[in-house]
């Protein structure tokens, strides 16, 4: 494959072309999913082939992607590729330039401790059937699912320029569910919550304690069933990590999105409130709030030794002691805002384009364990496992609802909320966060489905967050 | 063309005691993606996917496979037949569609060949024009698809089907203001887009626009909710009428079949036949893909049913998903309805919506691209995007007046997968619509 997509390159190589890019990909995917204990989905692809051409011609990138990898199909891709740079320039006011970087070689190549795909069928079902069977529908648990779905992805990438890279990365995502209903209300329960995927195989289940959480969600769902919503107008949070990643990934991921800021992704994902001028003075939070995007980082799915236009990977500060101080960029747009190309621009296949893309954004521990942060709350909630999430078009304004909230009183966790939502405004926000649990509280919290762009892509990726309190937050939504 | 289909299926019938379902399909897409009235892609995009599901009493397995060839098709076969006994029952399962049914030919043009690049960017640089006298730049996509499948079954099924969607979305952003404005057209026909009538309804936004920006306190407000709006709580509505919601206890539909739950005046159709939509032909599964009413003078009708359900819970099967929803007018004008507001709120278009509670249809979601204060029945000044939190059932209860004409939407939904559909509207005017929060941007 090396020297295949070297003779493309060799083809791409002219005066017209200022710079080109080819990527290929191939994907194994396996999703299984049980409904109220029975086998309702077990579905596989394999080696599924992309490749993606991209071009630039005249200050303008032409793209091409098919699934077909067969030489005719690469001839019609390369000249498809070059018409569309051909004709895009045609409707074009300022032609699009970057610096050329130095080349790169890379080769990554991850091995879980147990390969999904390797392993034997029987003893994969037999763990979700018993996991299935542990939360099917009984009394008041009237709906549940196990889902598991299952990547491995091989990349190839390389550029007129002469880097190269190849890498092989597995991907996990198991989630379990339970529905409980009773005289028209019905209360949900996920584990470990909608950020459960991880760079592993599928020794995820385990580490994730599903067996372990079975009887706690289906009796946390049926306890909402009837528990009271929150009654203060305002109140102190602490967000869990599996929600907190949610929270950084909506109001400061997609927000620091550098392509946002030229409208690039207007028609579809939206804008930004995020403007170059705010970039070394903008008090994004509070100081002691330190985010960064790191794809340099392998435990997180966000790691690449080279991203999809050719830039190694980097750590970037993008919030530090509270400041704004970077965005995540492409090479064009880091050129037009004096930055250092971020290594931020990710495709979700070979034959997708690459955008900029969150890739393992993380907020930097504090101290302290979360035991200890819950002991000092005097008054609040303690929230995690996001039920509906919603982020405007700025991405300014927030709200969000988890599946349950744990009321907090003198420092103790005394009752269960259901559906706690709170809003808010994204800098105001972050700059309440007082305090953020140290190291033995972070970990990464994953997701498969990161929807952006035109054409549609999904993203894999990864957030690093310790649980964080929040203070005076608005809790009242009037319905 | 289908040589790898038909491959395929003379391997299952070698099998004769599996069920299967078997399809082909071939996708391209030409998408120019505009951004500062200029071209920020050009992509272009094909695929060809041959799916199999199979099915040996009640155990069940499917595969996909991209670009695919006789070797792939054996060794995923093979890998097939050697997991599918050892799977546990799915007891649910009966049968596969059984509806042999074939949708009336539609004649289409392929609209990548139809609608040259060069037409859509002489499209996009003429509108660019006009917008630039006002200070405004063009942001938006300019997509044709093509798409084809042929489905195969074991109960006899044979059915092929193609279409061709166009979208067109051009959303106008001040330069310095950044207020947004949006204009779309989208369907399957390119003779039913008039440039004139496009720059026209997209200037008349635009002046709207030049209207001083002011903020508004939460409450509860009369709205005129745009097509787009309205087709969009339609859209998240027919969650609860499927099948699927019903059997997750989530459904708010759950025994009101036949039931009046909004006022008579509001029907609610699932219509796939309409020249003017995109059209649809078959069903997931293969069935006939038919007029539904969904909702008929304020009686909830029926639940959208596949095979698979229809066992399960014993509704009648239809083949529908609302993917072609449409709302039937009512007798006001626009200017009328808008006239007749004291004060309240024009809603172009919503933004990131998402369930809190599907059983009881409350939800949260924004305003965007063009939200507008009217005042003694005057639009006067555009209004910060917006975040509600709402019951959809409730708007529907609460509207009070529709539009004597209704608009054909294009929606490009990007989310997890590349897909364009539409729905037809008129404007509605409802009250009591509640605003929780100002987002304090454009």
């Amino acid at each position: 494959m090396q020297q295949k997509i070297k003779d493309i390159i060799a083809k791409l190589q002219s005066p017209e072309v200022t710079f080109a890019d080819v990527r290929v990909s191939f994907t194994d995917f396996e999703n299984i999913t049980f409904v109220n204990g029975n086998l309702r989905n077990f579905s596989s692809s394999k080696s599924s082939p992309a490749i993606g051409i991209r071009v630039l011609i005249n200050g303008c990138f032409g793209f091409a992607g098919s699934k077909d990898l067969s030489e005719a199909s690469i001839e019609r891709l390369i000249k498809r590729a070059k018409d569309n740079a051909i004709h895009g320039a045609m409707f074009q006011k300022a032609p699009l330039s970057f610096p050329t970087l130095s080349p790169t070689f890379a080769d990554y190549q991850h091995n879980p401790e147990i390969d999904p795909f390797a392993m034997s069928k029987e003893e994969k079902l037999d763990y979700l059937q018993k996991l299935a069977q542990m939360i099917k529908p009984e009394g008041k648990i009237v709906h549940s699912y196990v889902a598991a779905e299952f990547e491995r992805q091989e990349k190839f990438y390389a550029n007129t320029e002469g880097s190269f890279s190849h890498t092989t990365v597995y991907n996990t995502l198991p989630l379990m569910n339970v529905i409980a209903s009773e005289a028209g209300q019905t209360q949900s329960r996920t584990w470990p919550g909608h950020m459960s995927a991880g760079r592993a195989g599928f020794e995820l289940f385990h580490k994730q304690n599903f067996l372990e959480n079975t009887e706690r969600i289906k009796k946390e769902a049926i306890d909402l069933l009837k528990a009271p919503v929150i009654s203060d107008t305002t109140a102190d949070i602490i967000i869990g990590g599996g929600h907190l990643a949610l929270q950084l990934h909506e109001s400061v991921g997609h927000a620091t999105e550098a392509d946002r800021i030229f409208g690039q992704e207007i028609s579809y994902a939206g804008k930004t409130f995020v403007k170059p001028s705010m970039l070394g003075i903008f008090k994004y939070g509070s100081d002691i709030l330190n985010i960064y995007s790191d794809s340099t980082d392998p435990r997180g799915l966000g790691y690449h030794p080279l991203d999809d236009e050719g830039v190694p990977g980097r750590r970037v500060d993008i919030i530090k002691d509270g400041i704004l101080v970077n965005q995540q960029t492409s090479r064009h747009i880091a050129h037009m805002l004096g930055l250092e190309p971020s290594s931020n621009m990710k495709a979700s296949f070979a034959d997708d384009i690459p955008l900029v893309r969150m890739t393992n954004l993380c907020i930097a521990p504090g101290k302290g364990s979360l035991e200890e942060l819950i002991a000092s709350t005097e008054h609040g909630y303690y929230l995690d496992f996001t039920k509906t999430w919603s982020i405007d078009d700025n991405r300014n304004n927030f709200q969000f609802t988890t599946e349950i909230g744990y009321k907090i009183e003198n420092g103790k966790i005394t009752s269960i909320v259901k559906e706690p939502t709170y809003f808010g405004i994204t800098p105001k926000f972050w700059n309440s966060c007082d305090a953020i649990c140290g190291e033995e509280e972070w970990a990464y919290h994953s997701t498969f489905h990161c929807g952006k762009g035109e054409p549609g892509q999904v993203m894999r990726l990864s957030h690093g967050v310790a649980p964080a309190r929040f203070k005076n937050i608005n809790v009242s939504v009037k319905m | 063309m289908h040589e790898n289909l038909l491959y395929l299926k003379a391997a299952l019938e070698k099998h004769p005691e599996l069920k299967f379902v078997i399809n082909q399909e071939d996708w391209q897409t030409d998408f120019l993606r505009f951004y500062q009235s200029q071209t920020n892609y050009n992509i272009s995009k094909d695929n060809c996917n041959v799916g199999c599901s199979l099915y040996k009493d009640k155990k069940q397995f499917s595969f996909g496979i991209d670009s695919p060839d006789p070797q792939k098709i054996d060794n995923a076969l093979a890998e097939a037949l050697n997991i599918i006994d050892s799977l546990p029952d799915d007891p649910d399962f009966v049968d596969v569609e059984d509806d042999q049914r074939l949708a009336p030919q539609r004649q289409l043009s392929n609209n990548i060949e139809a609608i040259s690049l060069e037409r859509k960017t002489d499209i996009l640089s003429s509108l660019a024009k006009s917008a630039a006298e006002h200070d405004f730049e063009l942001y938006g996509t300019f997509i044709c698809n093509y798409y084809k499948s042929r489905l195969i079954n074991s109960n006899g099924l044979d059915k092929s089907s193609k279409s061709s969607p166009i979208y067109l979305e051009v959303k106008a952003v001040h330069n310095k203001s950044q207020i947004t404005v949006l204009e779309t057209f989208g369907g399957e026909d390119f003779k039913y887009f008039e440039i004139e009538s496009f720059r026209a309804a997209l200037m008349a936004k635009i002046l709207n626009a030049s209207n001083p920006v002011v903020d508004v306190e939460p409450g509860e407000y009369e709205v005129i909710l745009a097509p787009r709006c309205l087709a969009e709580f339609a859209q998240y509505l027919c969650y609860g009428m499927s099948a699927s919601a019903l059997d997750q206890h989530s459904s708010f539909f759950e025994d009101k079949l036949n039931t009046k739950v909004f006022p008579e005046f509001i029907t609610i159709t699932d219509d796939p036949q309409d020249p003017r939509m995109i059209g649809r032909d078959y069903g997931y599964g293969g069935h006939i893909y038919k007029e539904l009413k969904l909702i008929e003078n304020g009686v909830f009708k029926a639940f959208m049913c596949d095979q698979y359900y229809h066992h399960k819970l014993g509704l009648p099967k239809n083949g529908n998903s609302a993917s072609c929803v449409k709302i039937a007018p009512g007798n006001a004008t626009l200017s009328q309805m808008i006239s007749s507001v004291k004060k309240g709120l024009y809603i172009s278009s919503l933004h990131y919506m998402n369930f809190i509670n599907p059983r009881q249809t409350s939800l949260t979601g924004l305003t965007r691209d063009g939200t507008f204060l009217i005042e003694d029945g005057k639009i006067t000044a555009v209004v910060n995007n917006l975040r509600f939190t709402e019951r959809i059932s409730r708007i529907f209860e609460n509207v009070t007046e529709l539009e004597n004409k209704a608009a054909t939407i294009p929606f490009s939904d990007n989310y997890e997968s590349f897909h364009v559909s539409s729905a037809q509207a008129p404007h509605a005017k409802v009250t009591g619509f509640n605003i929780t929060s100002s987002t304090k941007t454009i």
